[in-house]
C-alpha cells in the first residue's frame, strides 16, 4: 500500500532523528489500533532513513509467555559484534543493557532502532526499555516503540514503564490516526466497492481497508476477521493448511520450519505469498499483519491446532540449531498437550528468563510445568515448586508465591523431614506479611520457631530467625526484634550464609534507630551497607540506605536522613530498583515537610502517588506528606489523600504506618478547629504506639491529646520537644526543634507562649504560607490583648511586589543577618551551587547588582520578615 | 477537573489599565498558566481593588500555587468549589 495521509507522522520523526544525530538521543512511543497502521509508517521511514542512519529492527513476539528480551535478539542477529556474542552466550543481564546502550551509539552515523508490539514486551525489554529510555538523551539514536494503546490499560506493565519514561524530556509521543474518508476513498477508486460503505465498517483502519480490498469481494465483511477469512477462504486446501500451519509457528516464520512442517507440497506457500497473505521479510516469511494470523487461527478447530503445534514441535526439536529458544519449544509442547516435552522445556525456559530477570515470564514457564507436573513424584515437583515460589516473590504476586510455598510445605510434611517444614513456614511468614496478611504471618513464623527448637542449629535456624526478627521489627517490637536478630547474625556468620547476615544487621540496625538508639542503630545499618557492597548485593545496600533514611526520619533526624536519602535515591535510580527509590522518594516528601519545604515536599509526594508502579508502603508515606503540607497552608482536598493513605495503612496493623497517618488526621481535624474529631484520630493510635513505647510516635499522639485537652499529664514516653510541650515549657520546645532544623513545628511551639512569641510564631507562620496556623496565632494575640494584630491576610502573605519566593526570601533574611554563602548553605541544608543560584535570581529580581543593595531593597519594600527569621526567645 | 475558588488580596489595589499593556499583562497570566497545566476561567474583583476571587481550573492546589509562584501574583485561599445554579430546581 502506498503511504497516504502519513506527512506529518514521517516530517515529526525526520525531525527527531535529526536531533538525535546532533546527540540529543530520542525514544518515540508511536501508539495506535491494531491494523492502524503504526508498522507501514514506521517500516517507511527506517526506508527513508537507510544510507543517513544504521537501521535496527525488533519485535515482540505474541506467545502466551513471550521469549525473554525477544527484540533485542532479532536487533543482536542484525548488529552482529559484542551484542550478539553477549546475548548468545547467555550474558549476565546487565552486560547485555550496557552492550545494547553501545550498539545505540557505534556508528559514523546515528542509530534508528525499531522495538515493535511493545504492548506484548516479557519483562526483560520492559526493563531494557526503561534502561535505555532514562540514559538516551546523550546517545545519538531514536528509539522508536510501537504500542497498541488500545490494549495498554492502566495495570498493564508497558503502562509503568511508559508512565516513567513519558516524564523525561527525551520522550516524544506519535498517535498514528486511523485513515481519513478522503484516503480511503483514494484507495478504493478503481474498485467496485462503495467507499464511504467502506471507510463506515473499517473506521478507516489501514489494514482492514487494504484487506477488504485484496480479498477481491464484492460485498464489505463486517470484521476484520471476516475480511480476512473471506481472502482464506480463497485459497486451495493446500495453500490454506499451509497458511494455518505458519500461524501455528507465529509472527515471523522460517521457511525451512514450515517446509519442514507442510511436506513436500512448496507450491502450497507459494499459493500463500501470490495471494498477499504471507510476505517475504529478508530470510523470514510472516504474515502481512497480526491481525491476519489472529484470524487464522481463531478458525482452526482446537484438535487440529493441537496436531499442528506437534507437527511443528517435532520438526523443531528434529533440527537442532542455537535459535532453538525453548520458551518457542515449550509453547508448541503446551499447545500440543506434550507433557514430557513440557517438562522438559518450560524449566530451561524458566532458567534463562530469570537469567535475563524476566522474572514474570520464569514464572509463568515454572507454572506451565507445574500444570503438567501434578502427578510427578514429590522429589521431581519440589524443585520446580521452590523456583516458582521464588520467581513469584521477585515479581510481587504473593498469592502465587504463598500457594507454592504451601504446596512446599505438605511436601515437606509427608517425607517428615522437620527442618524443610521450618524454612518452608518461615518462607511463608515473610510472603504472607508482605501480601498485608499479618495475622497468619506471625503463626507461620511462630510454627517454624517450634519446629526448630527442638533440631540442632543449622542454616535454616539462621533464616527462621532473620525472619521472625524481621516480622519483629516491622511490628516496632525493638527488643525482641533485636534478640532475634543478633542470633540470625551469629548463626549466619558460623554457617556462612552472607545474604541472611547483610538483611539480620540491617534489621538489628533498623530496630534501634526507631527505638531511638541513635548511634548503635546508624552503626549497624552502615555496616549491613559496607557487607551489601561487598558482597555485591545490590538491592540490600538500597535496602540498607532506605532504613537508615526512613528511620532516621522516623526520630526526626532529618539532615542525616536526607544525607542517606539524596543517596540512596540516585542508588536506585541508577539501578531500577523501583521498590526502593519510591520508598525513599516518600520519605524525602516527609523529610522536605518537616524542614518547612512544604513545596518540594508536595512535588516529590505527588510523583510517587502519580506512579501507577509505587508500592502501598510508598504511597502511605507520600499521601502523608501531600496531605500535611495542604493542611499546613489551609488548602482544600486534605480528607481525600488522608483518606487514601488511612484505607492502605489500615490492612497493615502496624504501628509504623497507623502512627503516621493518625497523626496527620489529628493534626488536620485540629487545623480546621475539630476538636473532638482531632482527638479520636490521636486516640485510634495512642495505645498502640505506647505499648512499643516509641516516644516519637507516642510524643506526637501525645501532644495532639493535649491539645485536644484529653491529656493533661506528660507521658513519660514522648519524645524531646513534645514532652517539653506539654510539659508547659513553650521556649525549650522550641529551642529544640529549631535545633532539630524544623520551622514549623518552632514556630507552633512558639505560638504556645507569650506575646512576643506569638508575634514570632506569627511572623514564621505568614513566611511558612501557614495560614490556618497564623489565622490561630493571630487570634491568640487578640485574647492576649495585643494591638495592631490585622484580621485578615497579613503584610508578607499579600502581593509580593518583587515576585521573590518564600525560598528567595529564605536566603535573603540570612543574607541580611550577615552570613555568607556557604553559611547560608549549612543552615538550609542547601549546596553552595544552590544557594548562588537564588542570590542571583534575588539580585535579577530587585534589579540590585550587589548583595548588600540587595538587602538595602528588600528593606525599604518590606519583603523581609522584621525579625529577621526566628530567634530565640530570650 | 476540579474548579478553585483563590482569594488574592493587594494591598496597594489591583491595577491593570484597560490598554494594550493590560491587555499583554492578562494574556501573560494566561500563558504562565498553561504552562503548569492550569485555565484562569475569570475573577470578580472588589470596588477597593484589593480583594480578586478568581475561579480556576487545574488538577490540584499545588498546580494553582504554581501557577501563583509563576504569575507572581498573592495566594491568601484557595478553596475547591462546584457550579450551583439557582435556575437548575425549576
Amino acid at each position: 500500500m502506498d503511504l497516504l495521509e502519513r506527512e506529518r507522522e514521517l516530517e515529526l520523526l525526520d525531525g527527531w532523528l535529526g536531533e538525535a544525530a546532533a546527540g540529543q538521543g530520542r525514544f518515540v512511543l508511536v501508539g495506535g489500533e491494531a491494523g492502524v497502521g503504526k508498522t507501514t509508517l514506521v517500516n517507511r521511514f527506517c526506508g527513508m532513513a537507510r544510507g543517513r542512519a544504521r537501521v535496527l529492527v525488533g519485535a515482540c513476539d505474541a506467545l502466551s509467555t513471550p521469549r525473554p528480551l525477544g527484540p533485542l535478539l532479532d536487533i543482536a542477529v542484525s548488529a552482529g559484534g559484542d551484542l550478539d556474542q553477549l546475548v548468545s552466550e547467555n550474558a549476565p543481564r546487565d552486560r547485555i543493557f550496557r552492550a545494547a546502550l553501545s550498539e545505540l551509539d557505534a556508528g559514523p552515523t546515528p542509530t534508528l532502532a525499531v522495538i515493535e508490539d511493545a504492548h506484548w514486551a516479557d519483562g526483560a525489554t520492559l526493563d531494557l526499555l526503561r534502561f535505555l529510555g532514562r540514559r538516551i538523551g546523550s546517545v545519538p539514536a531514536l528509539l522508536v516503540i510501537t504500542y497498541r494503546d488500545t490494549e495498554v490499560g492502566p495495570q498493564h506493565p508497558l503502562r509503568i514503564v511508559l508512565g516513567d519514561l513519558a516524564t523525561s524530556g527525551t520522550c516524544r509521543r506519535l498517535l498514528v490516526p486511523p485513515l481519513s474518508e478522503p484516503t480511503v476513498r483514494a484507495l478504493a477508486a478503481g474498485s467496485p466497492i462503495d467507499a464511504s460503505e467502506l471507510y463506515r465498517i473499517t473506521g478507516g483502519n489501514a489494514f482492514y481497508v487494504t484487506e477488504v480490498l485484496a480479498s477481491g469481494t464484492m460485498g464489505i465483511p463486517p470484521t476484520v476477521r471476516d475480511a480476512v477469512l473471506t481472502h482464506v477462504a480463497r485459497l486451495t486446501p493446500a495453500g490454506r493448511a499451509a497458511l494455518e500451519t505458519a500461524g501455528v509457528i507465529g509472527s515471523t516464520v522460517d521457511p525451512w520450519l514450515l517446509a519442514a512442517a507442510v511436506g513436500p507440497d512448496v507450491d502450497a506457500v507459494d499459493e500463500c505469498l501470490t495471494a498477499g497473505l504471507l510476505r517475504a521479510d529478508g530470510a523470514v516469511l510472516a504474515f502481512r499483519h497480526e491481525l491476519a494470523r489472529a484470524a487464522v487461527l481463531d478458525a482452526v478447530s482446537p484438535v487440529r491446532a493441537s496436531a499442528l503445534h506437534r507437527t511443528v514441535l517435532e520438526a523443531l526439536r528434529a533440527r537442532v540449531t542455537h535459535q532453538n529458544d525453548p520458551a518457542r519449544l515449550a509453547h508448541h509442547a503446551e499447545a500440543a498437550a506434550h507433557r514430557a516435552a513440557v517438562l522438559e522445556y518450560a524449566p530451561v525456559a524458566a532458567t534463562r528468563a530469570a537469567g535475563l530477570g524476566a522474572h514474570r515470564e520464569a514464572a509463568a514457564q515454572y507454572a506451565r510445568a507445574l500444570r503438567f507436573a501434578t502427578d510427578l513424584p514429590d522429589e521431581q515437583r519440589q524443585p520446580l515448586l521452590t523456583a516458582q515460589r521464588l520467581e513469584c516473590h521477585l515479581t510481587g504476586q504473593m498469592e502465587d508465591a504463598i500457594a507454592a510455598g504451601e504446596a512446599l510445605l505438605a511436601i515437606a510434611r509427608r517425607a517428615g523431614d522437620h527442618p524443610a517444614e521450618a524454612e518452608h513456614q518461615a518462607w511463608l511468614a515473610w510472603m504472607l506479611v508482605a501480601a498485608g496478611r499479618n495475622v497468619e504471618a506471625e503463626r507461620a513464623s511462630r510454627a517454624a520457631l517450634d519446629i526448630l527448637a527442638g533440631i540442632p542449629p543449622g542454616p535454616r535456624h539462621a533464616f527462621a530467625f532473620s525472619v521472625q526478627a524481621g516480622l519483629r521489627m516491622l511490628n516496632r517490637d525493638s527488643d525482641d526484634a533485636i534478640a532475634w536478630g543478633e542470633r540470625a547474625i551469629a548463626l549466619a556468620e558460623r554457617f556462612g550464609d552472607a545474604e541472611v547476615r547483610v538483611r539480620a544487621i540491617n534489621t538489628v540496625g533498623s530496630a534501634r534507630l526507631v527505638a531511638g538508639d541513635e548511634e548503635r542503630g546508624r552503626a549497624a545499618l552502615e555496616r549491613s551497607l559496607d557487607l551489601a557492597r561487598e558482597a555485591g548485593l545490590e538491592a540490600d545496600v538500597a535496602a540498607a540506605l532506605s532504613n537508615l533514611g526512613s528511620a532516621l526520619g522516623e526520630i526526626y533526624q532529618f539532615p542525616l536522613a536526607e544525607r542517606y536519602l539524596t543517596e540512596g535515591i540516585a542508588y536506585a535510580a541508577e539501578r531500577d530498583l523501583d521498590r526502593w527509590h519510591w520508598y525513599m522518594v516518600a520519605w524525602l516528601a516527609l523529610t522536605r515537610l518537616f524542614q518547612g519545604r512544604w513545596t518540594e515536599a508536595a512535588s516529590l509526594a505527588g510523583s510517587v502517588i502519580r506512579h501507577p508502579g509505587a508500592t502501598a508502603i510508598s504511597r502511605i508515606m507520600a499521601l502523608v506528606a501531600l496531605g500535611r503540607v495542604r493542611a499546613r497552608r489551609g488548602d482544600p482536598e486534605v480528607a481525600a489523600v488522608l483518606d487514601d493513605a488511612l484505607a492502605l495503612a489500615a490492612p497493615t496493623q502496624t504501628l509504623q504506618r497507623l502512627a503516621p497517618v493518625r497523626a496527620a488526621r489529628a493534626e488536620a481535624a485540629w487545623l480546621v478547629g475539630d476538636q473532638n474529631r482531632a482527638r479520636e484520630e490521636a486516640r485510634a493510635a495512642y495505645d498502640l504506639a505506647h505499648r512499643h513505647g516509641l516516644r516519637w510516635h507516642v510524643g506526637e499522639l501525645a501532644y495532639w491529646l493535649w491539645q485536644t485537652r484529653d491529656l493533661v499529664a506528660p507521658s513519660p514516653d514522648a519524645g524531646g520537644p513534645f514532652a517539653s510541650q506539654i510539659g508547659g515549657d513553650w521556649a525549650a520546645a522550641a529551642a529544640q526543634w529549631r535545633e532539630l532544623g524544623c520551622p514549623y513545628e518552632a514556630a507552633r511551639a512558639l505560638a504556645d507562649g507569650d506575646e512576643a512569641a506569638v508575634r514570632q510564631a506569627l511572623v514564621e507562620f505568614d513566611r511558612l504560607g501557614a495560614r490556618p496556623a497564623a489565622a490561630a496565632a493571630a487570634r491568640r494575640l487578640r485574647e492576649l490583648g495585643a494591638r495592631g494584630v490585622p484580621r485578615g491576610p497579613r503584610p508578607s502573605t499579600r502581593a509580593n511586589p518583587a515576585s521573590l519566593t518564600t525560598r528567595e526570601v529564605e536566603v535573603l533574611a540570612l543574607v541580611a543577618a550577615g552570613n555568607t554563602n556557604a553559611e547560608v548553605a549549612a543552615r538550609l541544608f542547601l549546596s553552595g551551587k544552590t544557594v548562588e543560584h537564588h542570590v542571583s535570581a534575588v539580585l535579577a529580581k530587585l534589579g540590585a547588582r550587589s548583595r548588600r543593595e540587595a538587602v538595602r531593597t528588600a528593606l525599604e519594600r518590606g519583603l523581609l520578615p522584621q525579625t529577621g527569621g526566628v530567634q530565640t526567645p530570650t | 477537573m476540579p474548579r478553585y475558588m483563590v482569594h488574592r488580596t493587594f494591598p496597594d489595589g489591583l491595577q491593570i489599565p484597560v490598554t494594550e499593556e493590560g491587555a499583554a499583562a492578562c494574556l501573560g497570566v494566561v500563558g504562565k498558566n498553561a504552562d503548569v497545566g492550569v485555565t484562569w476561567v475569570h475573577s470578580y474583583v472588589s470596588d477597593d481593588k484589593q480583594t480578586t476571587f478568581c475561579v480556576y481550573d487545574g488538577p490540584d492546589p499545588e498546580a494553582i500555587r504554581r501557577a501563583a509562584e509563576r504569575t507572581g501574583l498573592p495566594v491568601h485561599q484557595i478553596t475547591k468549589v462546584s457550579v450551583l445554579d439557582p435556575y437548575f430546581y425549576r
